[in-house]
């Protein structure tokens, strides 16, 4: 029994670590801006708007990829890398298409905001369920889930790309399409926040809740039905539970990528694999680091301007979570063809 | 009827019978070893029995009808041992073997003083327990080959179905193992193992059913099962008298 509480008691320090580190970016995120925090209320309220929901994106894909890793027992899955972020995406575009096509039809109140989860939800929905019937059906084997998640982002960007092109005439749909696409928080209002936390909290829960179930099928289908997993059911539910996730990010953060893969992978040395370990942990980094990102991007025109390029942009999110998961996506690979598992 | 018993199973892989009408039972407190040639079924028997693979025929176990409870209750049932784990993530060995109490947990699906006990009684059992907090995908194939088969003890399963169980294991460590089902059996539960080497099957079993091509082709005890007849026609070998390179445990050896 020693062996369990010797675990639980790491846990602890593993969670209040993380939970300190998320307090101090959002502190840094509140400070980032012209006048640190001795700024008016209402950009006050702007950046915290964007912090959480930062934050709750951050949280959903984490724990998004922690789930799909399970699903496929692959530790190079993520929404993202597997097609299920695009997929979110131009749903959330096709929804903002639909939306504007029927602005005339629809009631005042049903904004814009209201429709984008459905249609996230939708498409990450679709997305996953295409992977698991094609790569899932071969035995979730590595080659296959990525190649397969390839031809699956390579399709559905280019409907994304398409319907942005079709949309070019009306200018602002045009741009609300593109910026959904980049990614990022900034604009997000308490709606926004409303929508987001529900979903997220009811994922996160629920990916704690099948955590043992989530352990057991890192044996196999086999080994887990003789446990007692009825696997089918269990990997519809999983299936729902990561779309629901992968679409609230989508839905508050537009296309981010690497989040959902970076994330678990760098707490599993101090969190464990076992899911109810790794969820929360996963849950807290999340948040932190694309709160840190989300930071990263803001800096960008403070930093060009202290060097003396004036004018420069804010960057958007979905570069700068690429531009730093790529790269550690690269060296997970490398590391995976080392050890022999590619 | 306190045994496994098997009527009419019958599996096929696309239009191929691996399973051809097999019928047999392996009572409660006994030891049946299911032996035979590769690819003559016996894995496939125990899948089967499992509800891992679909067939048709009657499965009961205690009087119960395997074929009609959900995976959760039958886990309760019958534990299973198989020759190797597809188990690559860096699991430590109690959360391996802990695994097995999923069938007994409750809705929140925390575990509790039982089922820590079950687990730490389950690792004393295969002389494992110091490989607790060790990495269950670092382990050499034999220490894993003890977790797997602490794993379906920690189950406390009535009924154990051990897909070769000493295959990986060193030669004391196979004969604990094979004195460890005695015991077990011993206790009440109904064991069917499956074995490559005879001199096993004749040590441990109460019973041995022969399996060829699919099909029971003999099935009663060692002596009967075990004769050159019988071998001749599924393995084409015939036995050597005194032939047998024999072994037994050490006193106080776990």
């Amino acid at each position: 029994m020693e062996a369990f509480f010797h675990v639980s008691h790491r846990l602890g320090t593993v969670l209040a670590v993380l939970a300190a580190i998320l307090a101090s970016s959002v502190a840094m995120s509140l400070a980032t801006g012209s006048g640190g925090f001795a700024v008016g209320e209402a950009l006050f309220d702007l950046r915290l708007m964007r912090t959480v929901c930062a934050a709750l994106a951050g949280a959903a894909l984490a724990v998004a990829g922690v789930m799909v890793q399970g699903l496929f027992r692959n530790p190079l899955a993520s929404p993202d890398v597997v097609g299920t972020t695009a997929g979110a995406t131009l749903g959330g575009q096709l929804a903002l298409v639909a939306h504007a096509a029927l602005i005339g039809f629809l009631p005042v109140w049903l904004a814009p905001e209201l429709v984008l989860p459905l249609g996230c939800l939708a498409g990450a929905a679709g997305a996953l369920a295409l992977l698991l019937a094609t790569a899932g059906r071969s035995g979730g084997g590595l080659v296959a889930v990525l190649l397969t998640g390839f031809v699956i982002t390579a399709v559905v960007g280019a409907m994304s790309g398409l319907l942005t092109s079709l949309a070019a005439g009306r200018w602002e749909l045009a741009r609300a399409l593109t910026g959904f696409g980049l990614g990022g928080v900034d604009g997000k209002g308490l709606g926004h926040i409303a929508l987001a936390v529900p979903l997220v909290g009811a994922g996160i829960l629920a990916a704690w809740a099948w955590g043992r179930t989530c352990d057991l099928l890192l044996a196999g289908d086999e080994e887990a039905a003789a446990l007692g997993v009825d696997t089918g059911r269990a990997r519809r539910w999983l299936l729902a539970w990561t779309a629901l996730l992968a679409a609230a990010a989508v839905a508050v953060g537009g296309a981010l990528s690497f989040i959902g893969l970076i994330v678990p992978h760098a707490l599993r040395p101090f969190a464990g694999v076992e899911h109810r370990r790794l969820v929360p942990a996963a849950a807290l980094g999340g948040a932190a680091l694309l709160v840190l990102c989300d930071v990263v991007a803001r800096a960008v025109p403070i930093g060009a301007a202290a060097v003396g390029i004036q004018g420069a942009g804010e960057l958007p999110l979905g570069v700068v979570t690429g531009l730093i998961g790529g790269p550690v996506f690269l060296v997970l690979l490398m590391r995976a063809r080392r050890e022999g598992t590619l | 009827m306190s045994g496994l018993v098997v009527t009419g199973l019958t599996v096929r892989r696309g239009s191929c019978p691996v399973l051809a009408d097999v019928s047999f039972q392996a009572n409660a407190g006994q030891v049946t070893a299911l032996v035979g040639p590769n690819g003559a079924g016996k894995s496939t028997l125990l899948k089967a029995v499992l509800g891992l693979l679909p067939g048709t025929g009657a499965i009961f176990f205690a009087g119960e009808d395997l074929t009609a409870i959900t995976a959760l209750i039958r886990a309760k049932r019958v534990a299973y041992v198989p020759q190797r784990s597809q188990l690559a993530a860096a699991l430590p060995v109690c959360a391996a073997v802990a695994a097995a109490r999923y069938a007994h947990l409750g809705w929140l699906g925390t575990p509790d003083i039982s089922d820590m006990t079950a687990v730490d009684a389950a690792l004393h059992a295969v002389d494992a327990t110091h490989l607790a907090k060790r990495t269950f995908s670092m382990l050499s194939a034999g220490e894993q080959q003890r977790v797997l088969v602490a794993r379906a003890l920690a189950t406390e399963a009535p009924c154990i179905l051990m897909d070769e169980p000493t295959a990986a294991l060193d030669v004391g460590h196979a004969l604990a193992l094979l004195d460890l089902t005695r015991r077990l059996a011993a206790g009440g539960r109904c064991i069917v193992i499956v074995l490559h080497h005879l001199d096993d099957a004749r040590r441990v079993a109460d019973r041995i059913a022969l399996m060829h091509r699919g099909r029971i082709v003999a099935d009663g005890a060692p002596d009967q099962v075990l004769s050159g007849k019988h071998l001749g026609e599924a393995f084409r070998v015939a036995p050597v008298p005194g032939g047998a390179l024999g072994f037994r445990l050490l006193d106080g050896a776990p």
